[in-house]
């Protein structure tokens, strides 16, 4: 049990400053090092709030596609994406892209948003 | 890194023994060093502003220089500053627009570590000052042109160069390489990449023929090079360059990874890609493939992916403590985003 304001809370206010009141004052050589500052703060903001559940949804799709539960289980399907395991069949083809598409988009909710909205994604 | 407190207690001896190089090398009767300070970005290099002063020899008078040495840690694939100095000549010869290098020494008792000298050149790299510059825009499309005739220039230099014969012969750097050197990282790095084991699975399908070889920057794109205005005053960073197929440094100025905040603008975020082709191809005088473009497109994204994984183990777990690098690594994952727009267009994404 923490008090108020909650850590994301905190950190959002935190963000807030320094690209409104801080960087300002600083030097033009610097505030590129301040939008970096910003960025982490904002993908721990994002983190902090959603934590791993939506890549967590991601691998229990991957362990329905295996039909078993693994910690192993992105392992195994990196190296069955390596050599070509799911080339033999159109839909468990198609089923590798739709989880390789769902995992990359979750981590780049996270990290990149607006990444993702240049590209025509949410 | 430059800025710690050893650093800077050590800094009155290095200007000293720097002088003294400086003054023989360059044949002067005595040089002294009138400003010393380290310069922003180089992820990889560290790079100092050098005001020197001259007395006689070819440089006498006051001269803006840059010393270029190694950052803390590295990528492996980059050339010794050595390799990297006789590189830069190679290009300033070719009539490349680059600073003019002028010494190089692996004397340890000079800077502590090997280090060139070339002429400090203005202008700004930053790539978001630049793409995201909206009073450039005038000027982009014949900022691309230069940049097309650049690289044809850059291509002009072709083995069997004596003077660099440390590069790698291309069959030892080629694409089959490259896909090898891929996976052999991806096997120690903790993390399994689906999208990155995918990519390089349909690179390995669809190799191209063999190409002509040429001297490729390997890391021709926006960021590195310099805008003073509209005028392109120098093309930096050549730790990466060797043999390759011209293709591929056309497929690394194009790729997404290196258009910054205008996604739009396929060339380097600064022009249309048909701008850049044009100039390349009326400079060299070849034609460009759009289908080698593309392979060497997907590659670029799987190299830029692994190159960002590794300059975030570099904060992780090599000793140097860096925010840029930290957030680097973050960045393969927008790599992964780019393989799969490219390989698997037209996706429903109503499924996903």
């Amino acid at each position: 049990m923490y008090d108020l304001p909650r850590g994301a809370a905190l950190l959002a206010l935190a963000r807030d400053v320094l690209l409104d009141e801080l960087m300002p004052l600083l030097p033009e050589d610097r505030r590129s090092d301040a939008l970096r500052v910003a960025s982490c703060m904002a993908i721990a903001g994002r983190e902090t709030e959603t934590g791993s559940e939506p890549t967590q949804a991601v691998l229990r799709e991957l362990a329905m596609l295996y039909e078993e539960e693994s910690c192993r289980l992105l392992h195994r399907f990196a190296h069955d994406l390596r050599i070509g395991a799911f080339e033999e069949s159109e839909l468990s083809e198609q089923a590798a892209r739709a989880l390789m598409w769902r995992l990359t988009i979750a981590k780049l909710r996270h990290s990149n948003p607006s990444f993702l909205a240049a590209n025509g994604l949410r | 890194m430059a800025g710690t407190a050893s650093l800077r207690s050590e800094l009155p001896r290095r200007a000293c023994a720097l002088a003294e190089f400086l003054a023989a090398a360059g044949g002067a009767k005595a040089v002294s060093v009138t400003g010393l300070k380290p310069l922003q970005g180089g992820a990889l290099q560290e790079n100092w502003a050098l005001d020197a002063r001259f007395s006689g020899g070819a440089l006498d008078g006051d001269q803006r220089l840059v010393l270029r040495t190694d950052a803390a840690t590295g990528i492996a694939a980059s050339l010794t500053r050595l390799q990297e100095f006789a590189v830069l000549q190679a290009a300033f010869a070719a009539g490349v627009t680059v600073p003019e290098p002028l010494f190089a020494s692996e004397d340890p008792a000079v800077w502590g570590k090997p280090f060139f000298i070339m002429r400090r050149v203005d202008g700004i790299a930053a790539p978001d000052r630049i793409t995201g510059n909206a009073e450039l825009d005038p000027v982009f499309p014949a900022v691309a042109e230069r940049l097309g005739r650049e690289l044809a220039r850059i291509h002009t230099i072709r083995p069997p160069r004596p003077d660099l014969a440390f590069l790698a012969p291309y069959a030892e750097v080629g694409p089959t390489r490259q896909i090898a050197g891929f996976r052999a990282y991806l096997d120690r790095h903790p993390t399994p990449r689906p999208v990155l084991e995918w990519g390089i699975r349909w690179l390995e399908r669809h190799l191209l023929p063999s190409a002509e070889p040429v001297l490729c920057h390997h890391d021709f794109r926006t960021g590195n090079y310099l805008l003073e205005g509209a005028t392109l005053t120098a093309i930096l960073d050549w730790e990466f360059a060797g043999w390759g197929d011209p293709h591929e440094d056309i497929g690394w100025f194009c790729c997404k990874g290196w258009r910054f905040s205008r996604l739009d603008r396929e060339a380097g975020g600064i022009a249309e890609r048909d701008t850049f082709y044009r100039a390349y191809e009326s400079e060299s005088g070849r034609s460009i493939d759009p289908q080698r473009v593309r392979f060497w497109e997907v590659l670029a994204s799987v190299r830029w992916a692994i190159i960002a994984l590794q300059q975030s183990e570099r904060h992780m777990t090599g000793g140097e403590r860096n925010l840029d690098l930290a957030l680097t690594g973050r960045r393969a994952t927008e790599c992964e985003l780019e393989i799969l727009m490219l390989l698997d267009p037209g996706r429903n994404f109503a499924d996903v």
